[in-house]
């Protein structure tokens, strides 16, 4: 068994795996330990073996899907990529598709990587920051793969000349309306400037949320498929909804209306006649008053 | 009034439009830009609320004062509700905010009908321009369009949304004129077509002004009256087809506070809006006709999905052989989805496909089991008989319970 430690990233394994190839080494002969890995009892130091000599054809696309899939977090994070090389190399292209054993767990890989950098997409939330030298807006999230790298760059194209950061509790992004500068361990002041308190324009966002459900509709579990518990601590949202799913159940679901606007005082409206219909609009919009209707 | 009190009063009244769709616009970025916003034709839901639904965009309306008295819906003049009223420029800030904290894709604003159609659509206009001129806002937009606004308004909505939409509301022209009164399926069906119309200017000619690139959209009220989901699924399908409506929402009649005679008290089962999205996909994805989901007057079946009521129905059709037919048919067969025939047909070519490979595809084998082929799979011949099949497979009762 050969023990092949490196630093966990995609270009490191690349590398240890091409060589390893050109060694001839079997998937089975093979044990990847990346940074994660605890050092084991009897670890061989990985013997500095002078380059072997040869060539090796992959395709881009297979280069692209296993780097994709290297951002899954999880066991035999590392071997499974090498089988799949290793048998595509011996000419086995099957071992890329759905439809095969290795291959049905790579595309398995692929699609949690992708909803993922999906999830960062939907799911972080910016707050504008007011500490001293920080960007623009800052953000703390806790995705379960390593895509921020990869996927943060969807919001350089959101927010404009903007700057940002996303900070989580391993790695970090900070774009400064130029660059985006990836570490793979969040400098702690980044990590600080994250974790802000609440602010008035979470309220808002928490009274929009309230109100553009139907507690007539309440449906649990279709909710928590598309937005699992794990995120809710870093929405701001996330304290309403227990409070918006007991309300529901404990009687408001006969009609559609939102509980903090139940019972409250209304207002009908006349029907319209000629007269009322050409009049100028008033200045005064806000209020209960309606500027353009018979009173 | 405060502007939280404002959103609270029109996001109530705003919820009741299912659509929360942020895409199908084309790639806008604001890298290195002035302005913000961009776009890339995937839809981001960036919350969902307790109902299951989708929150991408912030959806409002402008003002929930309204002169018409549609008998379904919560803001119709004779219902007792708060009354709100947005300045476009609140609207603007509030759409500016939410977007740059990441919890909206965009904006969707209707409102109710003031003064005229006329001028509601020229108030719901002027927010889009704001944002799209004043703010070089690259978001998404969706703005309702008054059926009976001036065709040069319509055209300039199409300038600054991403997505118009006009709301069929009922499925007849009988129920409109009992439940909606000030409205007019003519108008409502002139509107359509004239969004029809800009859209195909804007892709035929290569200088004419952009237009609406997310194409338009409708709902339809499900349940408010006796309408059969043949009616309904027929009526979607010639709307697909005379005006390339992109999508067709559903929307369940949601009871409402104080709720007139008119309209029922109780909601139709949410199963039943369900399958009616089921069947609206399996005509849109699948190459299904109304027809062939429901050949005569009635309802979908609750109890199993309209593929598999439709394979079931149509025996002769299977079993299929997974390693022969096309992935068109294979597609048809219930539990095997469009991807997983696509890659059925890539793996075919590699070797045969076999029982296994459904399992490794995800496929859901129970609903598959019957009505496949494969090379070391056959199925029984006691699982012939429809009735039996029915019975088997019907959607279990603890699942029904959910709604």
């Amino acid at each position: 068994m050969h023990s092949l430690r490196f630093d966990g990233t995609f270009a490191t394994w690349r590398q240890a795996a091409r060589r390893a190839l050109l060694q001839g080494l079997a998937p089975h002969q093979l044990q990847w330990l990346d940074e994660e890995a605890a050092p084991g009892l009897f670890d061989q130091p990985a013997e500095r073996a002078p380059e072997p000599n040869g060539r090796l054809r992959v395709s881009p696309e297979l280069l692209d899907l296993l780097e994709s899939a290297a951002q899954y977090r999880g066991d035999e994070r590392w071997s499974l990529l090498y089988r799949i090389l290793w048998r595509f190399v011996q000419g086995e292209r099957s071992a890329v598709l759905a439809g095969d054993p290795d291959g049905s767990e790579l595309h398995r890989r692929l699609k949690a990587v992708r909803r993922e950098a999906h999830h960062l997409h939907a799911f972080v939330r910016f707050q504008p920051s007011k500490a001293a030298g920080a960007p623009d807006f800052v953000a703390w999230f806790e995705p379960a793969h390593d895509i921020l790298a990869s996927a943060s760059g969807h919001f350089a194209e959101r927010l404009g000349k903007h700057s940002w950061l996303i900070a989580t509790s391993r790695d970090g992004v900070y774009w400064d309306g130029q660059r985006l500068q990836h570490e793979r361990r969040c400098p702690a002041h980044w990590q600080a400037w994250a974790q802000q308190p609440e602010d008035d324009g979470q309220a808002l966002w928490r009274a929009y949320y309230g109100s553009t459900f139907n507690p007539a509709r309440l449906n649990r579990t279709v909710m928590q498929q598309h937005l699992p518990l794990r995120f809710w601590k870093h929405l701001p949202e996330g304290p309403l909804i227990p409070q918006l799913m007991s309300e529901a159940r404990a009687g408001a679901q006969r009609d559609g209306q939102a509980l903090v606007l139940a019972g409250r005082k209304g207002k009908r409206i006349a029907r319209i006649n000629e007269g009322d219909a050409s009049r100028p609009p008033s200045d005064d919009v806000s209020g209960s008053d309606a500027p353009d209707l018979p009173r | 009034m405060q502007l939280i009190e404002k959103l609270t009063i029109l996001a109530d009244a705003a919820k009741y439009d299912a659509s929360c769709a942020s895409s199908g616009a084309p790639k806008r970025s604001s890298k290195g830009k002035d302005g913000i916003g961009s776009t890339n034709g995937m839809g981001i839901c960036h919350s969902y609320t307790p109902d299951g639904r989708c929150v991408a965009l912030l959806k409002v309306l402008l003002t929930n004062f309204c002169l018409y008295d549609c008998q379904y819906c919560i803001n119709r003049r004779s219902s007792d509700v708060p009354r709100a009223r947005f300045t476009p420029e609140e609207v603007v800030t509030l759409t500016l905010d939410f977007y740059k904290r990441n919890c909206i894709s965009g904006l969707f604003l209707s409102s109710g009908i003031i003064r005229s159609a006329d001028y509601t659509m020229e108030q719901l206009i002027r927010v889009a321009k704001l944002l799209r001129q004043e703010h070089q806002f690259r978001g998404y937009i969706h703005l309702k369009t008054i059926p009976d606004a001036a065709p040069e308004l319509i055209a300039e909505a199409g300038l600054y949304a991403d997505r118009l939409s006009v709301n069929i509301e009922l499925p007849t022209e009988t129920s409109l004129v009992r439940l909606a009164p000030e409205k007019n399926v003519g108008s409502i069906h002139k509107a359509m077509h004239n969004i029809h119309l800009g859209e195909r200017e804007a892709k035929e000619e290569r200088r004419a002004p952009r237009f609406a690139p997310a194409g338009q959209s409708t709902q339809m009220i499900v349940g408010a009256d006796a309408t059969d989901d043949s009616t309904i699924l027929h009526n979607a399908q010639s709307l697909y087809h005379d005006y390339r409506l992109r999508r067709v929402y559903y929307s369940a009649f949601s009871p409402i506070p104080q709720s007139p005679k008119t309209v029922p008290f109780e909601a139709p089962p949410l199963l039943r809006e369900h399958r009616l999205y089921q069947a609206d996909f399996l005509m849109r994805g699948y190459g299904f006709s109304a027809t062939e989901l429901l050949a005569g007057p009635g309802n979908l079946a609750l109890d199993i999905d309209p593929k598999l009521a439709w394979a079931l129905a149509n025996r002769e059709q299977f079993p299929v052989d997974l390693n022969r037919a096309d992935e068109s048919l294979i597609a048809r067969v219930p539990g095997i989805g469009v991807l997983s025939a696509r890659r059925l047909g890539a793996l075919r070519r590699e070797r045969r496909i076999r029982y296994e490979d459904l399992t490794r595809l995800r496929c859901v084998l129970e609903k598959a089991r019957p009505f496949i082929i494969t090379q070391d799979y056959r199925p029984p011949r006691a699982e012939h008989e429809s009735v039996v099949l029915r019975q088997q497979l019907r959607d279990t009762p603890a699942q029904m319970a959910l709604w």
